[in-house]
């Protein structure tokens, strides 16, 4: 009966639809955090009757007998969608207006991406994400400074004590990505890149297609609750006709082998 | 034995396969552009001497239910849905075209339109390949225009229309092992002009969950009917060999 494992397909795919769901409703409150959509897709069809076949010398089959084998989540997709802004007041809160991720340097001194900009400074002065990790091109805030501020272009300077005019003492400098949805969460707020994300572009805020950035604030997650609820019902229902559709095959096979 | 055995037999194993059918219908509930299959099955009557009482049924074909789905809105720019009859053409892995109703886009490193399932989209002029862009849009026709990185949201630049296509005879579709739709020849229609998209939504797989649900209950108990039917023979069978052996 190969409805059962049709269906058992079916299942899964709706299973995993809910932990895509579940995962971004836990977002709801994480900076930077994208909203991901699980893609369905429909499996490979049997063959049993080919359409066009010979059905005599003269007669062709006009149209065949494809059997489905059932459907599966291929993708989950990050959808790159602005979040809300957040007002904080945090000097050292910058949230990016567009395009762009912040650079991070993990500490394999490999790379990695965020859009969460709510940055804080270290023992050494340096800004920091909230796991710690630096941002690059790393910037120093001197222990002394009075303020700091940051520019929509990423230039940030500090007051210093005794001087009237502020220094610069460092560029934000953000990333982008041809295919922003090929990149790879890793956790943490953070992203990676990948052979479908396209090579880092690194550039100036507000420029060349990037973000300016805004001080003074974080970006939300980009999850709407509403939708994500309704997806839930509809998960719900999908997955109950399925396990519907199991019992029913369970039994017709349990009246076959009860009346013959 | 009578053959009314394997007559309720070709019954059977019709339901079951209806039945697999049905169950790929409901696991494709959410797949995006997917639409609903049909079973077409036909009286296959055993010629011979004597009065034509043993006609079986067989399976004749699988269709496929091309009516729209519900448009959900999404929100993404990336994100088509053909409004009314229309297709979208895909190139298939391996080489040659194909038709598709999935509007779930996306851009790869490449530049190159794929949709959903990772197959690139054909545009007029062949496949959409889409450079830097800040903003891309989805013209109502197909047009696909552009604002490149860089460049003044006053000036887009216009890419390519998307290939829409809409067969004389959709009758002739045909779903391929991929779930694709072709006509006979792998032929592909001209471009349709009149065929219109709506944007930032997505088209709903088009499978009605109450009908399958009444679909899956009507089959079932044709089944039961159909292995009461086998009962039924194996019961005249006893009682004529009771019948037989008492007239001894």
């Amino acid at each position: 009966m190969k409805a059962l494992w049709v269906a058992k397909t079916g299942l899964d795919a709706q299973q995993s639809r809910l932990a895509n769901v579940s995962n971004n409703l836990a977002n709801v409150n994480t900076n930077g955090f994208k909203r991901s959509r699980a893609v369905f897709e429909d499996l490979v069809y049997q063959n049993i009757r080919q359409a066009g076949g010979q059905q005599s010398q003269d007669n062709e089959i006009p149209s065949g007998l494809y059997l489905g084998t059932g459907s599966r989540v291929v993708a989950t997709e990050k959808t790159f969608t602005q979040g809300s802004l957040i007002q904080t007041g945090n000097a050292f809160d910058v949230a990016i207006q567009g395009r762009g991720f912040f650079q991070i340097v993990l500490p394999d001194g490999s790379e990695a991406y965020t859009r969460d900009g709510a940055f804080r400074l270290n023992s050494d002065g340096e800004l920091v994400t909230a796991s710690g990790y630096t941002l690059q091109p790393p910037i120093n805030i001197p222990s002394n400074a009075l303020s700091a501020t940051v520019g929509a272009d990423g230039t940030v300077s500090v007051q210093l004590p005794g001087q009237a005019a502020p220094v610069q003492v460092g560029l934000i400098q953000t990333t982008d990505f041809v295919n922003p949805g090929g990149l790879e969460p890793r956790g943490e707020n953070l992203f990676l890149e990948t052979g479908a994300s396209g090579p880092a572009l690194t550039g100036t805020p507000g420029i060349d297609g990037l973000g300016p950035l805004i001080q003074g604030m974080v970006e939300g997650s980009n999850v709407n609750t509403v939708e994500e609820l309704v997806n839930m019902i509809e998960t719900q229902r999908a997955f109950e006709l399925n396990s519907r559709s199991i019992r029913t095959a369970d039994e017709m096979l349990q009246f076959m082998t009860n009346n013959i | 034995m009578d053959h009314m055995l394997y007559t309720a037999m070709t019954g059977i194993s019709r339901v079951m396969e209806a039945q697999t059918q049905n169950a790929n219908n409901i696991a494709n509930a959410n797949t995006t552009g997917f639409k609903a299959e049909l079973m077409r099955s036909g009286a296959f009557p055993v010629d011979g001497p004597g009065f034509p009482t043993r006609v079986a049924t067989i399976n004749e074909g699988s269709g496929a239910d091309l009516a729209p789905g519900a448009a959900i809105a999404t929100g993404n720019p990336l994100d088509v849905t053909i409004q009314g009859e229309g297709w979208f053409v895909v190139q298939v892995p391996g080489g040659g075209e194909a038709l598709s109703r999935r509007g779930d886009f996306e851009i790869d490193a490449n530049g190159v339109l794929r949709n959903g399932a990772g197959m690139p989209l054909m545009g007029e002029t062949g496949p959409v390949a889409i450079p830097p862009y800040e903003t891309v849009t989805f013209g109502v026709d197909g047009t696909i225009s552009i604002v490149p990185i860089g460049q003044d949201p006053d000036a887009p630049a216009v890419l390519d229309r998307l290939l829409l296509v809409r067969p004389d005879d959709p009758a002739q579709l045909q779903r391929g092992a991929d779930g694709l739709f072709r006509l006979p020849n792998d032929e592909i229609p001209p471009p349709a002009a009149d065929i219109r998209l709506l944007t930032g939504h997505l088209e709903a797989s088009n499978v009605n969950l109450a009908q399958t649900m009444v679909e899956m209950i009507s089959l079932q108990r044709q089944f039961e009917m159909q292995v009461r039917m086998l009962r039924m023979a194996s019961d005249n069978a006893d009682s004529s060999a009771m019948l037989l052996s008492s007239g001894r």
